[in-house]
């Protein structure tokens, strides 16, 4: 077969969505689920030995350049080395069943499983989650080298991609099964709600870089789109036990069975208490927490053309705060989602859901969140290779906001409409190895009316083990409720502000410049590299509303910036049985004020980023049913709040004592007994060592 | 509270300085290096999973009686085309019998060179003339298996499909019955059973 031509031109695969991504090669129809694992380059790195923090003047080139290039002689050195291959009579003491629940990685030397997809994409596995020891979908996240993830506190944290990092970072798209879980509050993720049964997922896929043309609202620097196996790939019952110092217990159960031979579901349970993180001076900062979630998903292949999935979580938390009551925190919802295949070449799907989440902080404020989503999607193929994918979307959400004399929403109930349309079209440019991909979203929001989003990309396939890819795009960031409604009062319960929303806030805006390179040198040996331009425009300001009084503020949009940047990664299978993995990502972001504004802050409000961090991560398999994985990373000082840089070491060492049962010991941050990853020190909360074990029974 | 933390600490970010060359000499490096490397024979997990598969077929089929040219016959498993499973196939039969029959493994270039055979695996070498294959085939009683896409919709009787870093059997019951072979309702029950209506 002749290069990526055919996976190129078959839907779902140059072009990214919701219900497709690059991973699902989808075929004439749903009941054959052929998805097959393209793994080359888009999985999922960390990266990289020692780092000299002190001077920061320059990016440090010889110790990494020294990490590759073991790495990628280690490469070489395979070639020579005699693999490690398992007995065929420990796999043929299986039954057929158990065969099939075998993860195996699939290393087809076909070239068409070298990406498509013309973007900075990172993909984590189940597998790969589960080998990491995380423990909860920020720890997972964590794997990807092209997202910043810090943690801030025990419950909090501060992810984003490509910068404007904050506990309420508001440039990401994030997805669960295509539900948007980012809060129309302040456009961040309260990450502390999202959470599944880790087991149950099948990949997380994160794309540093604008992808609001295709996956829509808020996808300024970055999507995470997680997805959860489908009933059929859970089938059974899975039961997870864990405990430690950090994780004091853990339990999950899952079931998974057929009704018919059309239906197959899974139902799910889980529960966690977590300790306290710690305070600078190394007491506990008293913000220990649990919660408790369940859950269902049903598929259902309705006909040969038809497949439908009803998919629902429910979950209640409560978080410890110190001096007064608990923070509780609760939601529910339902996710409805038909995919019908029209023609071989032609397939839609409607998706509807509601999602309801409660916040309760005590004598702060209190808010209940309802959210109504629609969406539909179709995508065809035609004449001359040309793939078209069209969209509608609409979305109600209704806030109610309990304030409090501290802090208040204004008004503290408003219910806020989205409706939004999209069309993207790839085409090849004379020959297939050269491909072209435009596209805009168009969106109507009641704050500022209609936002257009455009992008244009462009992938062109060297050869066969090489890729390279360019795009421009423009996204925007659209007010928020605490970018205009939000409101400080001067002193508790009094009518004059401190800090308030801004009637004339607009959208922040960014025009992103992308230029990347894919390449698989050696059969053992994937790089990728992608390096960005943003310029933004429109930057949330603090602004004195009378100057030189430094009180009362406002939110406006006075303040500029701009951003480069690149993304490493290198991904080694240097045997059968060891795998290496790193990334490093280098940032530069710089924040100015616009003429006539009075924020001097240059950004420091509204980022806090690392200017450079990486990871380095090695999956070894050992004989006797043991598994040995260590995930090492480095984060650069962050400026601005004066967190200095940090080594830290995650390990995990998993026996699998029958095909069924497996134990495994999982360690976090072994190097330090806490260490800062973000805050200012006045309300900087530590990570702590941790070490807990872990029993999982599938049968 | 991540609102109230937005009005704190306003302070002048310090911007420092880069240099983009390291990343060119990094890259440079390791894909001009990378590029002369010699390509891997081992055999990879998924081969290794999918041989032990072929091998559990010999249980759960039933060949006509005249299928073989006596009671102790043996059982050949062919592979047709370029084979995917290295030594790993022949290890994994070693010494086994089914039904006091012994296992045997043969490899085949073309589909003429095939005289006895019971169960063949079909490379994605030959996924172009797979048509032509099945049609040389037509009427052995030989279980057919491979791993294409649309193999079973194509006239094979099992693919041994990878889904989500998984394999998951495919198996067109129509297909082994129309070649007299019976697949035990054990291995039909683990499997996705697809039906003539469906291709």
């Amino acid at each position: 077969m002749d290069f990526p031509i055919a996976d190129l031109s078959m839907p779902g695969c140059g072009l990214l969505s919701k219900n497709q991504s690059i991973l699902a090669v989808t075929s004439s129809t749903f009941k054959s689920a052929r998805v097959e694992r393209i793994p080359l380059a888009i999985s999922s790195p960390r990266m990289t030995g020692e780092i000299p923090s002190t001077t920061g003047a320059s990016w440090p080139a010889t110790p990494l350049l020294a990490g590759f290039v073991l790495i990628f002689f280690a490469g070489h050195a395979s070639s020579q080395t005699p693999q490690n291959v398992p007995p065929p009579s420990d796999l043929k003491r299986l039954s057929l069943d158990e065969l099939q629940a075998i993860e195996v990685t699939s290393v087809s030397k076909r070239p068409e499983k070298l990406s498509a997809a013309a973007s900075s994409i990172q993909v984590i596995t189940g597998d790969d989650i589960r080998r990491a020891g995380a423990t909860s979908l920020p720890e997972a996240l964590r794997l990807a080298s092209n997202l910043q993830v810090a943690q801030v506190g025990s419950q909090g944290w501060a992810i984003t991609a490509r910068g404007f990092n904050n506990t309420s970072a508001n440039k990401l798209l994030v997805l669960v099964d295509g539900r948007a879980v980012y809060t129309p509050l302040h456009a961040g993720v309260f990450w502390d709600v999202q959470d599944t049964l880790l087991e149950d997922i099948d990949r997380i896929e994160v794309i540093s870089g604008p992808g609001a043309t295709l996956w829509g609202g808020n996808a300024v620097n970055g999507v995470i789109n997680i997805s959860t196996k489908s009933a059929k790939d859970s089938q059974g019952v899975l039961i997870t036990g864990s405990g430690g110092s950090e994780l004091r217990g853990a339990g999950g159960m899952r079931y998974g069975g057929k009704v018919g031979a059309n239906v197959q579901f899974r139902a799910y349970t889980k529960y966690f208490g977590r300790d306290s993180s710690a305070l600078p001076i190394g007491q506990q900062a008293t913000d220990d927490w649990n919660m408790g979630q369940g859950g269902f998903r049903l598929d259902w292949d309705a006909s040969q053309v038809d497949h439908v999935t009803v998919q629902s979580d429910v979950y209640d938390g409560r978080i410890a705060q110190p001096g007064t009551n608990h923070i509780a925190v609760s939601g529910d919802n339902v996710l409805g989602r038909w995919l019908h295949t029209l023609s071989k070449d032609s397939n839609l799907s409607l998706q509807l859901y509601y999602d309801k989440t409660h916040r309760n902080i005590p004598a702060t404020f209190v808010e209940d969140l309802q959210t109504y989503d629609a969406d539909f999607e179709h995508r065809f193929r035609m004449a001359a290779g040309h793939n078209v994918v069209w969209g509608l979307g609409y979305r109600v959400s209704n806030d109610d906001e309990g304030n409090s004399a501290v802090l208040s929403f204004l008004p503290a109930r408003l219910s806020r409409r989205w409706l939004s349309g999209f069309v993207e079209d790839e085409v090849p440019l004379g020959t297939d190895r050269l491909r072209l991909t435009l596209g805009t979203k168009i969106e109507h929001n009641d704050y500022t009316g209609v936002e257009v989003q455009p992008s244009g990309r462009v992938a062109w396939t060297l050869t066969q083990r090489q890729m390279l890819w360019g795009a421009i795009s423009r996204a925007v960031r659209t007010p928020s409720r605490i970018d205009r409604d939000f409101f400080v009062p001067l002193t508790p319960g009094s009518a004059s502000f401190f800090l308030a929303g801004g009637p004339n806030f607009v959208s922040e805006d960014v025009r992103a410049y992308e230029l990347g390179y894919r390449s698989e040198p050696h059969d053992r040996l994937s790089l990728t590299l992608a390096t960005f331009y943003n310029d933004y425009g429109h930057i949330r300001s603090l602004e004195q509303l009378a100057p030189p009084a430094p009180f009362p503020l406002v939110f406006l949009n006075g303040q500029t910036g701009d951003s480069y940047g690149a993304e490493l990664t290198a991904e080694c299978k240097v045997t059968d049985w060891w795998r290496l993995r790193s990334g490093y990502t280098a940032l530069r972001l710089h924040i100015r004020p616009e003429p006539g504004s009075t924020d001097t802050s240059f950004g420091s409000t509204e980022a806090h980023d690392p200017s450079h961090y990486g990871t380095l991560r090695q999956s070894l398999d050992l004989p006797a049913h043991l598994q040995f994985d260590l995930g090492f990373r480095y984060v650069g000082q962050i400026v601005n709040q004066t967190v200095p840089a940090y080594r830290e070491l995650d390990g995990r060492l998993a026996w699998r004592a029958t095909p069924t049962v497996e134990f495994s010991i999982v360690g976090q941050n072994l190097l330090h007994a806490h260490h800062a990853e973000f805050g200012v020190l006045a309300t900087r909360k530590e990570a702590e060592r941790g070490v807990d074990g872990k029993l999982v029974w599938r049968f | 509270m991540a609102l109230l933390r937005i009005v704190a600490q306003m302070r002048v970010r310090r911007s420092v300085q880069a240099s983009v060359g390291t990343w060119c000499v990094v890259c440079g490096l390791l894909i001009v290096g990378g590029l002369d490397a010699s390509a891997q024979t081992a055999t990879s997990r998924e081969y290794q999973v999918k041989a032990v598969f072929l091998f559990n077929f010999a249980h759960f089929v039933e060949w006509p009686a005249g299928a073989f040219a006596s009671a102790d016959s043996p059982i050949v498993i062919g592979v047709l085309g370029e084979s995917p499973f290295g030594a790993y196939l022949d290890e994994t039969v070693q010494g086994e019998n089914v039904s006091n029959r012994p296992l045997q493994i043969q490899r085949y270039r073309r589909v003429d060179e095939i005289k006895t055979c019971h169960v063949l695996f079909i490379s994605r070498s030959e996924a172009h003339r797979l048509e032509q294959i099945l049609a040389a085939l037509r009427d052995r009683s030989i279980l057919i298996v491979g791993d294409g896409d649309d193999f079973v919709q194509r006239g094979g009787m099992i693919r041994l499909a990878t889904a989500q870093n998984k394999i998951r059997m495919i198996v067109s019951v129509e297909a082994a019955k129309a070649a007299s072979l019976t697949i035990s309702s054990k291995l039909l029950r683990s499997a996705d059973v697809v039906t003539a209506s469906k291709k």
